[in-house]
């Protein structure tokens, strides 16, 4: 979310990567792992910058020609210096256009199945946002500012199955403990540790016709991470298809995971809000990050 | 006690670990629908924001076929979990 708010707000990367680039967003976790052609296409670039061993993070920030030569590996997020090089290596590419043989296309070939999950046939798709509603300590600098004021996102997948019991009027189990534990997280800062089974403690959520409120209790063993939440939302039906699914999750918080340090002391207030995706949002294609690498583990 | 209770047919799991010790600031308030509607509006994301004006693509290979068509350098945004989603 620091990239989001700072990086690509800055006005001449803006231009650039608005007209003079195809700009693509990617988890890497997934791309150097991939073996299929995205993945190797991945590998190719990536392989010329300085994080070369794909069984680690590559993340930063690249500009590769189609053809797969390197133009720029970059992990420092400041804007004007990331303006500044992505400018730069915008003239080499134009510079080096009369020698460059034309890029030939790369088909998709066979997906590694493992790393190209789609949606559930027949289930639906939830975006959630996550917000820490205060707690802060004052904040130092810009990067606090845009850190304590972040947005969480990620998107919930419900199955054929689960859309099929909330249309008979249920409110099935493996969906609410699939929200709880992989959705009710502090995502604001980064990637967040997702909740253990043995770390939901109490889900007493239930439905009467349209409305679903409850309470939520999950903690760490130690203590060290716990989330008290009540939840409200409401969910319609028209002609045997959900077309409503609205729920927000506000309680106290407390702790931090090793990706999402900077969390405010003690409990905090923190809101999850859940609503029906409709397709409209470039993101509503990506995975859940709960997902990642075991879509049955986190759909069972 | 582990509980989860849903459609109003309770489900009671066994307790798997110790019951870590819950701070009585911490239980959470019912929402009613005034706060729903609240926290709906405060977490819902700026349409507007710069970012968002950027064409990105989430497909590295669909990118690269419309990349060696237009001659146009990519940039790829790559993150540890997705930039468009969490991280």
């Amino acid at each position: 979310m620091l990239d989001r708010a700072s990086t690509f707000a800055h006005p001449k990367l803006l231009e650039l990567l608005q007209t003079r680039f195809v700009p693509v967003a990617i988890d890497q976790a997934y791309e150097r792992r991939q073996k299929d052609a995205k993945g190797e296409f991945y590998r190719r670039f990536a392989g010329q910058g300085p994080r070369k061993d794909f069984r680690g993070t590559t993340q930063g920030f690249y500009v590769t020609t189609a053809g797969g030569e390197l133009l720029l590996y970059n992990n420092n997020r400041h804007p004007s210096k990331v303006a500044r090089l992505v400018g730069d290596a915008l003239q080499r590419f134009e510079g080096d256009a009369e020698k460059r043989e034309p890029a030939a296309p790369i088909a998709d070939g066979k997906p590694d199945p493992r790393w190209n999950p789609g949606p559930p046939d027949g289930g639906f798709v939830v975006r959630v946002h996550t917000k820490v509603l205060g707690g802060y300590p004052e904040p130092k600098n810009d990067w606090d500012r845009i850190l304590q004021s972040a947005l969480g996102r990620d998107n919930l997948w419900v199955t054929r199955a689960e859309h099929a019991a909330l249309v008979a009027g249920d409110l099935p189990k493996s969906l609410l403990v699939r929200l709880a534990r992989f959705h009710l997280v502090d995502n604001t800062r980064g990637e967040p540790p997702m909740w253990r089974e043995d770390e939901l403690h109490a889900l007493e959520v239930g439905r009467e016709d349209e409305r679903i409120s409850g309470t939520v209790r999950l903690a760490t063993k130690d203590g060290a991470r716990t989330f008290d939440a009540a939840v409200l939302g409401f969910v319609s039906i028209e002609e045997d298809r959900l077309t409503r699914f609205d729920l927000v999750a506000e309680g106290r918080f407390a702790g931090e995971g090793r990706y999402t340090r900077g969390a405010p002391p003690g409990h905090f207030p923190l809101a999850v809000s859940f609503t029906l995706a409709d397709g409209t949002d470039l993101a509503d294609a990506v995975p859940p990050q709960g997902s990642r690498g075991w879509l049955d583990g986190y759909l069972k | 006690m582990h509980t989860i209770h849903s459609g109003f047919a309770a489900l009671l799991l066994p307790l798997s670990g110790a019951l870590v010790a819950q701070d009585p600031t911490a239980v959470a308030a019912p929402i009613d629908t005034a706060r729903f509607a609240e926290l709906q509006r405060t977490l819902t994301p700026d349409a507007k924001a710069p970012w968002r004006t950027i064409p990105w693509r989430i497909d590295l290979l669909a990118a690269q076929r419309e990349a060696a068509a237009a001659d146009k350098p990519l940039f790829v945004w790559a993150m540890d979990g997705h930039p468009l989603g969490c991280t």
